[in-house]
């Protein structure tokens, strides 16, 4: 069981062999291709990282530009009623100013023809009641 | 040359050959042909799953590919683990080695019927289960630790001997030697006990019986493949390490 011989040293020696040759064709490429990959799988993950914080500050960026658009817009409607409640009051005010002096007008015309038939009704009473008293007078 | 059980003659179903060994005689040198052939097949199991694995390259891996990244990685968070971040990486082949080799050898002795093809003398097994195996891996192992640390710190290496207190100097030597006997002895004594209590197991009762201390020795052999390979680790990370980070003289 215990006999000791040549297989000792030529074993030793078939074992380094057997790991120089491993080295070269088992260690050295699937260690290569094992590291290749992780480097690959690491410059991809950094990649992709560097994307996504791209797209999310892109993001960002369209968020504060659409709020920016939005306050634009709502102080584009908030100018355009005030503007649209002052013209509305001016030309209120203007229709009110005229109608107030057309009715004028017309209170000054009504009063003067009122005053003009007066005058006619009053002469053509005083001629009247002249006619009246001719006529009773012409009796006496 | 000993026999534990004596199968009889007239039953020849199952026996036990343990110290019978297939003699090769190359010059004036003799060897184990039997561990050479097994050990052959697993150098050549391990080169042609790694040529295939490695043929065509992919970085989505498929199939073999997958299987040997898979054990490439396992082997390197073993040295991961055992040496640390910084020093693993020139350590992975051999440990790797360690662990593949001994891995393979275990499992092709527990899962293939070797004993189909008859040899002339002994027969074909885990070449693990040769002393010579297990101590050439483990003179290996005590040969890349003294290297380890030599490279690492030069003739300061020896200052761990006396480092925390001289008078500890002779069981640090000791451990120099107690290191490789315990690796070696521990994966022979397991692999060949194993299979020793399956070939028992076998010739008492042929059929069922011996199948959950079958998958009891596929479980050894796993164990003890990671242990040798983990306690390599550690015996070459003891030897960078040193005892703590005191002067690194010369």
């Amino acid at each position: 069981m215990f006999d000791f011989d040549a297989t000792l040293p030529l074993m030793a020696v078939q074992f380094l062999l057997l790991a120089a040759i491993l080295n070269v064709v088992f260690y050295k490429p699937l260690t290569k291709a094992i590291e290749d990959r992780s480097d690959y799988i690491r410059s991809n993950e950094a990649d992709a990282r560097e994307r996504l914080a791209k797209a999310e500050n892109l993001a960002k960026q369209y968020e504060s530009e659409l709020a920016e658009t939005r306050r634009q817009y709502q102080a584009t409607i908030v100018a355009a009623q005030a503007e649209a409640h002052t013209i509305a009051a001016q030309k209120i005010a203007e229709a009110q100013q005229e109608a107030q002096s057309q009715r004028e007008a017309t209170q000054k015309e009504l009063d003067q023809q009122k005053q003009a038939a007066m005058q006619t009704l009053e002469q053509q009473v005083e001629s009247l009641s002249r006619e009246i008293l001719d006529k009773l007078l012409a009796g006496v | 040359m000993l026999n534990f059980i004596v199968a009889p003659n007239s039953f020849h179903l199952a026996s036990l050959e343990v110290g019978h060994h297939l003699y090769w005689q190359i010059g004036n040198l003799r060897v184990h042909g039997q561990v050479f052939l097994v050990s052959w097949f697993v150098i050549g199991l391990l080169v042609i799953a790694s040529l295939l694995a490695t043929r065509n390259v992919q970085r989505v891996p498929r199939g073999i590919q997958n299987l040997m990244e898979y054990a490439l990685e396992y082997v390197r968070e073993l040295s991961r683990n055992q040496l640390g971040e910084k020093d693993y990486r020139p350590w992975v082949p051999f440990i790797g080695t360690l662990f593949l080799f001994i891995f393979v050898s275990n499992w092709s002795g527990a899962l293939i019927p070797w004993k189909l093809i008859k040899l002339p003398e002994g027969e074909l097994a885990a070449p693990t289960n040769d002393i010579n195996t297990t101590v050439a891996l483990a003179l290996l192992v005590s040969l890349a630790y003294f290297y380890a640390g030599f490279s690492k710190k030069g003739l300061g290496y020896f200052a761990k001997y006396i480092q925390p207190t001289p008078i500890l100097l002779p069981i640090a030597i000791l451990e120099d030697f107690t290191k490789p006997l315990s690796l070696s002895f521990r994966l022979f004594g397991n692999i060949l006990a194993d299979e020793l209590v399956v070939a028992v197991l076998v010739l008492l009762v042929p059929l069922f019986v011996p199948l959950p201390v079958m998958l009891l020795g596929l479980f050894t052999s796993a164990i003890q493949a990671l242990v040798f390979a983990t306690l390599a680790a550690a015996y070459i990370h003891e030897a960078i390490e040193g005892h703590g980070e005191e002067e690194h003289a010369p």
